[in-house]
């Protein structure tokens, strides 16, 4: 067994493959749950482009760089989709059932086994419908692929992730208590819809809500507005503190949540 | 007709009845879904208005259709489209999964009504549950209804017969459980096209000729966009015993080729053993 800082990795990689060992056995599922995304994504992208063809601009934004702010946030929620899809799942499948004390009594971080536990191909979909409209948003754009918009790109996606499985995480954590912790993830996660489109046309509290409580402005609206060339009151960059920040609150919630878990007792 | 003819019809009523009864019960257990439903309802309402705006700062109509009737119509949209979606996707999965099908089948009662009243008496539960969020689409978001009756009296009969041949459809798609063996994606697949095709983001008048054949092609806007365009004024009344009829006829076939299609898929059945 691989020891120090390569074990965590050697062993998700363990993980993946026994995952995918799975997945192929049932591979009309595998390829009908990466399309299923697409469909979805599909169709709010169509919506964009119906209504797009038809007026000049969205508040100053045309198509491509609606695009762009949709492809963003899509690349963002896919990463989270793809590795962090069973923070859904820790109340009603885990902590119902007692699986979860399988975590507690193995030597590695619970939290690493319950995220290992499944990665969710249904992401892959979505993250390659995101990667398409920023690639079309950028052509369409006639953007040169030069370093900083790659380091944009690159932050609003990675970042972006850690955002959304951050508040994932937060959201979760109350599955210790409450057992049903979906409504509760629901309740913040759906928020990113808002970043779907560029904050500017939303009230000022909306902009403010989605930069500094629940920030998935920063996956989409901001590193597009730098793209773009747009001056916006917040820095895009800020997104690498707001992100490393927030996992660091997650992860300290998640271990309150955890010393406070009893079990169902079922 | 006979008295025992008529005491088996009454118990038969009855059966249905007690089925449908259930459905509150069960709803009632998952109290803190309609609070997040709700919220995310209000979440989805304020970005619709927000989107609508802008798209109108930019343009008097699009599509030929003005602000007002298309913010009436994507609010009445987002209120309904939940109505019309059912589990029968899952509901199959989880029968093929656990093998339950079997006893299913062999229960004293015709499977498909008894999924079809489960089915109309969720609708029926949900309606109410819908309330105050079409309260809050009036009152905050400029929602308006139409003063003529007759308008209802179309949306309720086209909305009927929408869900209606909906559930037929969707049973036939239902039994790809059969044979895919899960069913997560195919449901994701189905409400991602049918999110689009139905007119529960644009109203099918807004989408280029090719596409609305397409919608007009496929069962899912007979659910959603020809009940809801008698409610905005996107269709006039006067064209509405064409197109009840014609709802009418796609109910019928479908109900037809539903039962073919459950009796060839569920001989096919191979159950996992959970």
């Amino acid at each position: 067994m691989t020891n120090g800082t390569w074990r965590y990795p050697s062993l998700y990689w363990c993980f993946l493959l026994q995952r995918f060992k799975i997945l192929m056995e049932y591979r009309a599922n595998f390829f009908i749950g990466a399309a299923s995304t697409v469909a979805m994504q599909a169709s709010g992208v169509l919506t964009v482009w119906v209504v797009m063809s038809q007026i000049p601009n969205l508040k100053g934004w045309d198509f491509n760089e609606v695009l762009l702010v949709y492809g963003l946030i899509t690349l963002a929620r896919s990463l989270n989709h793809m590795f962090a899809d069973n923070l859904w799942t820790v109340g009603h499948y885990y902590i119902r059932g007692g699986g979860f004390d399988r975590f507690l009594v193995r030597p590695l971080n619970p939290l690493f086994h319950l995220l290992a536990d499944r990665f969710c191909h249904d992401g892959i979909g979505d993250f390659l419908v995101g990667a398409l409209l920023v690639a079309k948003a950028i052509t369409g754009l006639r953007l040169a692929f030069t370093l900083p918009l790659f380091a944009y790109l690159a932050l609003g996606t990675v970042g972006g992730g850690l955002i959304f499985a951050s508040l994932n995480l937060i959201t979760a954590t109350s599955a210790f208590w409450i057992v049903e912790s979906v409504p509760v993830t629901r309740s913040v996660f759906e928020l990113n819809e808002f970043a779907k489109y560029p904050l500017g046309i939303y009230p000022k509290s909306i902009t403010i809500l989605l930069t500094w409580v629940i920030p998935f402005g920063f996956a989409s609206y901001y590193p597009a507005s730098a793209i773009t060339g747009r001056l916006t009151d917040t820095p895009p960059w800020l997104i690498v503190p707001v992100a490393i920040g927030l996992a660091l609150i997650a992860y300290r919630v998640w271990l309150f949540g955890l010393a406070h878990y009893t079990g169902t007792g079922s | 007709m006979t008295g025992i003819t008529l005491a088996r019809r009454r118990s038969r009523a009855g059966l249905y009845w007690a089925i449908a009864s259930l459905v509150p019960k069960l709803m009632l257990t998952y109290r803190s879904w309609f609070w997040t439903d709700l919220f995310t309802q209000t979440l989805a309402m304020i970005i619709s208005v927000a989107f609508w705006r802008a798209v109108f700062a930019a343009s008097v109509t699009v599509g030929g259709i003005g602000y007002q009737q298309t913010i009436s119509y994507i609010l009445l949209a987002l209120v309904l489209t939940p109505l019309v979606q059912n589990d029968l996707i899952y509901t199959f999965g989880r029968l093929a999964y656990d093998g339950s099908i079997a006893v299913e089948l062999t229960r004293p009662v015709d499977f498909q009504a008894a999924q079809f009243t489960l089915t109309m008496a969720g609708v029926a539960f949900n309606t109410l549950t819908r309330l105050p969020l079409l309260a809050l689409g009036v009152l905050a978001f400029g929602l308006r209804l139409p003063g003529d009756p007759l308008a209802y009296v179309c949306f309720t009969v086209s909305l009927v017969l929408g869900g209606t041949l909906l559930f037929f459809f969707d049973w036939m798609l239902a039994c790809l459980a059969f044979f895919t063996t899960e069913v997560w994606g195919l449901a994701v697949l189905r409400f991602g096209l049918a999110a689009f095709l139905s007119g529960s983001l644009i109203p099918l008048a807004m989408m280029p000729q090719a596409l609305r054949a397409v919608c007009a092609a496929l069962p899912f806007a007979q659910a959603v966009y020809v009940p809801l365009s008698f409610l905005t004024g996107l269709q006039d009344l006067a064209g509405a015993p064409r197109i009840l009829l014609t709802q009418a006829a796609w109910t019928l076939a479908l109900a037809v080729l539903s039962r073919f299609v459950f009796r060839a898929a569920s001989r096919r059945a191979v159950v996992q053993g959970g």
